[in-house]
């Protein structure tokens, strides 16, 4: 058996790529991708706490399915927010309107 | 030994799956091509399927698949060939190397104290198989969870979710009627109307911004 802090483990290190990525990246998809890391480290710490709680219940499995469902409207709003942004400043790096603005 | 044997090859999976997953989501995160990068995080999406299948929840394994692999990586995937200046990798700005060095330090640290802490804690390592695996992929009683007792939350994230997809349509529409109006403005019937009576030149120092809510005048009234 794959004792919990295994789990936990992996999930933070997911979740520190994640907001790596969202810390580093300009690209606003790639931003997106990071933060969808971060929700796949989160759900899997959910799914494990779930399972070694002392009394089993199906919060962390019924959590997760609302999670997920939520992640792929936020998914498409995102999107839609990205094109509005592309359509107004002609790219989809995040600062450069800002920049060009100033200088 | 049979059971010794079993939580060995668990383990051995789960160290196998992890560092798929860690490779994937760094590729997802760092490969130049963006529409690779994407590809790269459906396939991580699937691989982290497996872990769900390691904690007893196939239910939640298929979700993922459906819903990460098969919309979420495709709605990317669209997006970035709905935008073109996104798939010149040429034109993508990268961080400076101080930021990035910061950015790892901070993230490096945030991961090292929740490992620590997930290492310490005494969580409970281990979970009665015999009773727990049968009762956590029996899917009736999950629909019971999630339905019967608990149908007042579903219906809350069904009303959230419908309100982000109609608010994400309504965005779209805005800013495409946005600039229909300035179309409009510039070479369409209104500019017609306007440079029919008189077509005076605008003063250097006079803004534009009148003239142009007055065209959205007449257009409204037109419509209307």
């Amino acid at each position: 058996m794959v004792p919990l802090s295994w789990y936990l483990v992996f999930a933070f290190m997911l979740i520190g790529l994640g907001a790596y990525g969202m810390m580093v990246k300009r690209n606003l998809i790639r931003i997106l991708i990071g933060a969808e890391i971060m929700g796949n480290g989160v759900n899997i710490a959910l799914v494990a706490f779930s399972l070694y709680s002392p009394v089993f219940t199906f919060t962390g499995q019924g959590l997760i399915i609302l999670v997920i469902s939520v992640a792929a409207a936020h998914t498409a709003l995102a999107l839609v927010l990205m094109l509005m942004y592309n359509r107004r400043y002609d790219t989809v790096d995040l600062g450069t309107p800002i920049e060009e603005e100033v200088v | 030994m049979l059971q010794e044997f079993e939580a060995l090859f668990e383990q051995v999976e789960f160290l196998l799956i992890a560092g798929i997953v860690l490779v994937l989501a760094y590729l997802a995160l760092e490969h130049k091509e963006i529409v690779y990068a994407a590809f790269f995080f459906g396939f991580m999406a699937s691989f982290v399927a497996g872990f769900f299948l390691l904690l007893e929840a196939p239910f939640i394994a298929g979700m993922q698949i459906a819903v990460y692999t098969g919309g979420i990586s495709a709605l990317i995937i669209f997006a970035v060939l709905l935008l073109p200046r996104a798939q010149d990798s040429s034109l993508e700005e990268f961080a400076t190397g101080r930021k990035r060095r910061v950015s790892l330090m901070i993230s490096g640290l945030v991961v090292a104290l929740s490992a620590t802490l997930a290492l310490v804690f005494p969580w409970a390592e281990s979970f009665d198989e015999e009773i727990v695996v049968d009762l956590a992929q029996d899917l009736g009683a999950l629909a019971q969870w999630l339905w019967v007792d608990n149908g007042i939350y579903v219906q809350m994230i069904a009303l959230i979710m419908i309100t982000a997809l109609i608010g994400a349509i309504a965005l779209l529409k805005m800013d495409k009627a946005e600039q229909m109006i300035s179309l409009r403005g510039e070479s369409g019937i209104g500019a017609e109307v306007e440079s029919g009576e008189s077509d005076p030149e605008p003063e250097p120092g006079a803004e534009s911004e009148p003239e142009e809510t007055s065209v959205v005048e007449e257009s409204e009234e037109a419509d209307g």
